[in-house]
């Protein structure tokens, strides 16, 4: 579904991409960690084109994301995008919001993409909040229809950037609960965390990006049960003491 | 010296002067509405990737901002024609002074409405698959020009004033007629007292109506 080669990414004189390979298959779960300014999210950010990147290749769902050639905004629309920040449209309701990308992207007419949008808050919770709009919602509120508004699209993929790292901690469940519920109905998912507990029960695979490259990665349970790399050991250290 | 403030001339006046309010109101008008759209298209060139396109549009703004209006107004009458051969009506070419004018400001103001929207708005709508141009007209446009209408008033209000500078190009407008009054009757202080207060009755109004429009603005959709 995605297959990294060789990823490099230089800001200025900044390399922080140092050789990052990464095959994603279908259906599965794959959470990246990392201390932040390690890399983990511009990763991330290179899989939909959001940074050009330096060196290297990036396939998504068969296209080469890095050949002119290829429209960036169709491979865009079959990856989801989930930020930190929500990136809600303020001046759209909750509604307009979803079904802004199956009406202009997809080119599905306004009562079917109505239907849609209502059926996917639905689905995250909040099909009451048609109407309102992104101010009058809270934070986990927000980040739920921002997955929608993903999910509108039908994408192969999504990708999450730090999801739930803006919100109150009382509201971090509700958003990992709607995520949990996209593993479980087999979607490929991209997740960079600070969730081990989420990492932990949903990933089928961890992995660990330190220092622009990746320094582990293995199945959850031996990922952090038994991990090997000393700047892993390191890192897991530090979060446990923190909670 | 004896002064007497004479109310009669102020209400004598206050007639007379209605030709040139309504010369005022459509050189105003008319030239914000060649300057608005002048001001989009060169904010947006300001905005562009191309070199070229945005370094033509910033030697417009900077040549308009860095010289004096009055100076412009007589270049465009009294110097262009000589250059080209072609006389133009005061009226228009008072016209086309504001909005070449105002032009070069509004497009400041749509450049700076622009950038200050979060950038995470384009991201968000690229991830979705819109278009650059989609991205900028359902997401970015809508967001900026609310951001627009309290600095786009000011200029309103700036260019409304500065119709009075086409005196020196003899426009019947609001000034010039007050200064027509005065050459008759010799009552300055009443004369250009009234013509003030008009001035003054014209720009309250714009105010106002631009309250209104941000009111309305907000109340749907906020931030």
């Amino acid at each position: 579904m995605i297959r990294i080669e060789n990823l490099h990414k230089r800001f200025g004189g900044l390399e922080v991409i140092r050789g990052i390979d990464l095959h994603v298959t279908p259906g599965e779960v794959v959470c990246i960690i990392g201390p932040s300014g390690s890399g983990k999210s511009t990763v991330l950010r290179c899989i939909n084109r959001l940074e050009e990147i330096t060196a290297g290749r990036i396939i998504v769902d068969g296209s080469d994301i890095t050949d002119p050639k290829t429209n960036i905004n169709q491979v865009r629309a079959e990856a989801g995008m989930v930020f930190q920040q929500f990136n809600l449209f303020p001046h759209m309701t909750v509604l307009q919001n979803v079904t802004l990308g199956p009406v202009k992207v997809r080119r599905m007419k306004r009562a079917a993409a109505d239907t849609l949008g209502r059926e996917l808050l639905a689905k995250v919770g909040l099909a009451e909040k048609t109407g309102s709009y992104p101010d009058q919602l809270s934070g986990g509120q927000k980040q739920r229809v921002a997955i929608a508004r993903s999910l509108a699209l039908q994408p192969k993929v999504m990708l999450f950037d730090e999801p739930t790292s803006a919100l109150d901690p009382e509201l971090v469940g509700e958003v990992l609960e709607v995520m949990k519920r996209l593993a479980a109905e087999g979607m490929t998912m991209v997740v960079v965390t600070h969730e081990m507990g989420f990492a932990r029960e949903v990933a089928d695979r961890v992995i660990f990006i330190d220092q622009g490259v990746i320094q582990e990665e293995g199945p959850p349970k031996a990922f952090f049960s038994n991990p090997r790399n000393p700047r892993l050991k390191d890192f897991l250290g530090r979060v446990v003491a923190n909670l | 010296m004896g002064f007497k403030f004479q109310w009669g001339v102020v209400l004598e006046t206050f007639p007379l002067l209605l030709s040139g309010v309504k010369l005022t109101i459509i050189i105003t008008i008319g030239g914000l509405l060649f300057g608005f759209v002048l001001g989009v298209a060169t904010g947006l060139m300001k905005l562009s990737r191309s070199l070229p396109v945005r370094s033509l549009a910033g030697a417009y703004v900077e040549a308009i901002r860095g010289t004096p209006l009055i100076v412009q107004v007589m270049f465009l009458y009294f110097g262009v024609p000589m250059a080209v051969g072609l006389r133009i009506r005061p009226m228009t070419a008072g016209i086309i002074a504001i909005a070449v004018n105002s032009g070069a400001y509004i497009a400041e103001i749509v450049r700076g409405a622009v950038q200050s929207i979060d950038p995470g708005q384009i991201e968000a709508g690229r991830s979705i698959g819109l278009t650059r141009a989609q991205t900028m007209r359902y997401i970015i446009w809508p967001q900026a020009f609310r951001r627009m209408i309290p600095p786009l008033g000011n200029q309103f209000i700036i260019s409304l004033k500065d119709t009075s500078l086409l005196v020196v190009i003899g426009v019947a407008e609001l000034t010039r007629v007050g200064q027509e009054i005065i050459a008759v009757n010799f009552r300055a202080f009443e004369v250009w007292l009234t013509v003030g207060i008009v001035y003054l009755m014209m720009t309250l109004t714009i105010a106002r109506f631009l309250r209104m429009a941000e009111d309305r603005l907000a109340q749907r959709g906020k931030r």
